[in-house]
């Protein structure tokens, strides 16, 4: 579903990524793993096509189309979503207005008919519930003054809202406490499905005692430097990074 | 200096050719004030660079026409369908003027509800014009700006709103100015008065329309005094055709214990400038002034707020956002002034600018002049672009770029949009800001 061949990404000049190879079949959970600085949050960008991210090599293949081509709109069309590390506030755009506009703008660019105002408000009423969010935090400007952890849910509603192909969740559990932790979890956990895959980038294997990855993927430098199953996220809670920094060095 | 004399004699022609027609010459206070205001404008400077209220503010394009009174025939304007104007689900009383003439069968007439007084001024003078020789010129200052002095001095018809001690009006009032550009550029001068009693309570809406390509000059004035408690929410819409010259003149004049909220917003015209002058009696007053203003290619846009505080504990609150796009130029000049014995004054203004492109610009001014010790003052302005972190957010959502980017000023606009607290009209100036981005992306 996803194939990412040798890519190579700078910001300002500078090589953050330096070929990275990466397969994620339908439905399977990735967690992407790795110290400060590896390039983790680059690659989620890159993805989803943020300006300023210049590919300098390599491909990403998604459903065999070329990603790197798009827009970043037209990448959320084909369903790839990002879950921010850090959702910015939207001074007077409400929430529920921007979330319907972003359904519906993926629903129109799909050929699919738009949720009116009633089916929309049953559905994110439903999914609100999923993550546990205050039906308050819908009514206000989107992330504004929200809690970190009112942030990640809202993160989480709109996945659930939008339904994608390819989840790619950005350090959601920074910043959360452990209740915060466990909801989120679960909101992810009843978003898993065969046809969505979900990329999980995290620093700590807390996250992944909630969400249970296929395969785990520890980045070095911009490369991934090794691959396993979910026992490699405790052997790196336990050992840290250093030794594979310098096994990969 | 030969141009700017060319430029006086137009000013001067216009006074001593229009003096004529005008209604009311036989009232003595009347007279006394047109004669006042006449000599003001053949002794005021004309505006220049040079005048602090002028620096930013290109009077030159407006100074080298030829304006003309418009013509008292308005046939035209009247067969414009007023419907096309009107505001869906919006119940209002309502005068209407053309060219700045009222229009009598656009107007509401009868059922006012007791205690409220709507009329036109060419009228109340023919008739029982006691309250008017009360308020009339009493808050505007003939004598120092030029250009209220030429209103003045022309003064032919506008409109007037009275509301009695006590009362508390059951629909908005709204006025509706209707502009035809002619082929001859006109002077349209609504001259108007509202004068709230004693804890009345009203909202007035003001709309400037215009049609038509040629180019005229909406030189409108009004007057509003607020006495004890009274309250007045005042809304207005400036829709001038692009190749008008807009300019509005308001003076507040606020007494114990009464509010004012004012929220204008300027959309059209090519060169449109608002004056906001407020003073209070005594304390306990409230007002609070909003606007937001967008320009693009071909538009000046100018806000002027002049707010004095010469009685303490009163409280002042002014916030003005502008979106500028193309090559767009905007002028905001805010000066909150307190006396020394205007202690407990409670005084903050704000200018937000948003820029959405490098050729657009803006000057701002905020001033805050304080001369008493123990008062709660701020100001503050910035000038910014969008945040591209803020468009990435929505386009990773699948909102295409030109939607977020005209998402994210109507969110930026919002803070204004939404002091106005009549749904049709709120709904009306998110539709017209949607319109006018849209626009603006096409310029781009």
């Amino acid at each position: 579903m996803l194939s990412i061949k040798n890519l190579q990404v700078a910001i300002e000049g500078k090589d953050i990524l330096r070929g990275l190879n990466l397969d994620i079949g339908a439905g399977e959970v990735h967690a992407i793993m790795g110290p400060n600085g590896s390039g983790k949050s680059t690659l989620s960008h890159a993805l989803a096509g943020r300006d300023g991210y210049q590919v300098t090599g390599g491909e990403v293949l998604f459903d065999g189309r070329d990603l790197l081509a798009l827009e970043p709109e037209q990448r959320a069309h084909l369903g790839v979503f990002l879950g921010m590390q850090y959702p910015v506030e939207l001074p007077g755009v409400n929430n529920m207005m921007f979330m319907r506009e972003s359904l519906n703008a993926i629903r129109r660019a799909r050929g699919e008919e738009e949720l009116d105002a009633v089916a929309f408000m049953t559905r994110v009423r439903d999914k609100a519930r999923l993550v546990d969010l205050d039906e308050k935090l819908l009514k206000r400007n989107v992330n504004a003054g929200f809690s970190g952890g009112e942030k990640k849910r809202n993160e989480i509603l709109q996945m659930a809202m939008l339904e994608p192909k390819l989840a790619i969740l950005d350090e959601t559990d920074s910043g959360l406490d452990i209740d915060a932790l466990r909801v989120i979890a679960g909101g992810v956990n009843a978003l898993r499905s065969p046809e969505r895959s979900i990329i999980l980038i995290t620093h700590y294997q807390r996250l992944l005692d909630y969400i249970e990855p296929d395969f785990v993927h520890v980045m070095v430098g911009g490369r991934i430097v090794r691959s396993g199953d979910k026992s490699l996220a405790l052997e790196l809670e336990e050992k840290g990074y250093g030794w594979i920094e310098e096994e990969a060095a | 200096m030969m141009t700017a004399d060319l430029q006086r004699s137009w000013v001067e022609q216009l006074i001593s050719d229009a003096n004529a027609g005008l209604p009311g010459q036989d009232l003595a206070w009347l007279d006394s004030a047109r004669a006042d205001a006449r000599q003001a404008v053949a002794e005021l400077p004309l505006p220049n660079r040079k005048q602090e209220s002028w620096r930013y503010s290109a009077v030159e394009s407006l100074l080298k026409n030829s304006f003309r009174p418009a013509p008292d025939d308005v046939s035209e304007l009247q067969a414009l369908d007023l419907q096309n104007w009107l505001l869906p689900a919006y119940e209002a009383y309502r005068l209407v003027f053309a060219n700045g003439h009222f229009v009598p069968q656009l107007s509401s007439g009868a059922l006012l509800p007791a205690g409220v007084t709507l009329g036109n001024l060419r009228t109340a003078l023919a008739g029982d014009s006691e309250w008017l020789a009360r308020w009339f010129g009493q808050t505007a200052n003939h004598t120092e700006h030029l250009f209220t002095a030429l209103n003045t001095a022309l003064a032919n018809d506008g409109a007037l709103i009275h509301i009695a001690a006590g009362v508390e009006v059951d629909r908005p009032i709204e006025v509706v100015y209707l502009s035809l550009g002619q082929e001859t550029a006109a002077l349209v001068q609504p001259r108007n008065l509202v004068v709230l009693e004693a804890g009345a309570k009203a909202t007035l809406v003001e709309r400037f329309i215009g049609s038509g390509e040629a180019g005229y000059f909406n030189n409108n004035l009004t007057e509003i005094a607020l006495r004890d408690g009274a309250s007045l929410a005042h809304y207005r819409v400036q829709d001038e055709s692009r190749n008008a010259w807009h300019l509005s003149s308001l003076y507040l004049a606020q007494d114990r214990d009464s509010r004012y909220l004012g929220t204008t917003l300027a959309f059209g015209a090519g060169w449109a400038r608002t004056d906001y002058n407020t003073r209070f009696s005594d304390q306990g007053a409230a007002c609070e002034l909003n606007g937001l203003y967008t320009a693009g290619d071909r538009q000046v846009t100018d806000f002027h707020v002049n707010v004095q505080h010469s009685v303490p504990g009163c409280a002042s609150r002014e916030r003005f956002k502008g979106i500028l796009f193309g090559k767009g130029r905007a002028v905001f000049d805010g000066r909150i002034l307190v006396d020394k014995q205007a202690q407990h004054t409670d005084a903050h203004l704000t200018n937000d600018n948003l820029m959405l492109t490098r050729d657009a610009e803006v000057d701002t001014k905020p001033q805050l002049e304080i001369y008493a010790d123990d008062v709660k003052c701020s100001h503050g302005t910035t000038v910014g672009q969008l945040d591209p972190e803020q468009v990435f957010y929505l386009r990773s959502r699948g909102i295409a770029v030109d939607a977020a980017r005209k998402m994210l000023c109507l969110g930026f606009a919002g803070e204004i949009i939404d002091t106005v607290e009549l749904q049709p009209l709120r709904e009306y100036a998110a539709g017209r800001l949607a319109d006018t981005l849209n626009a603006a992306v096409v310029e781009e």
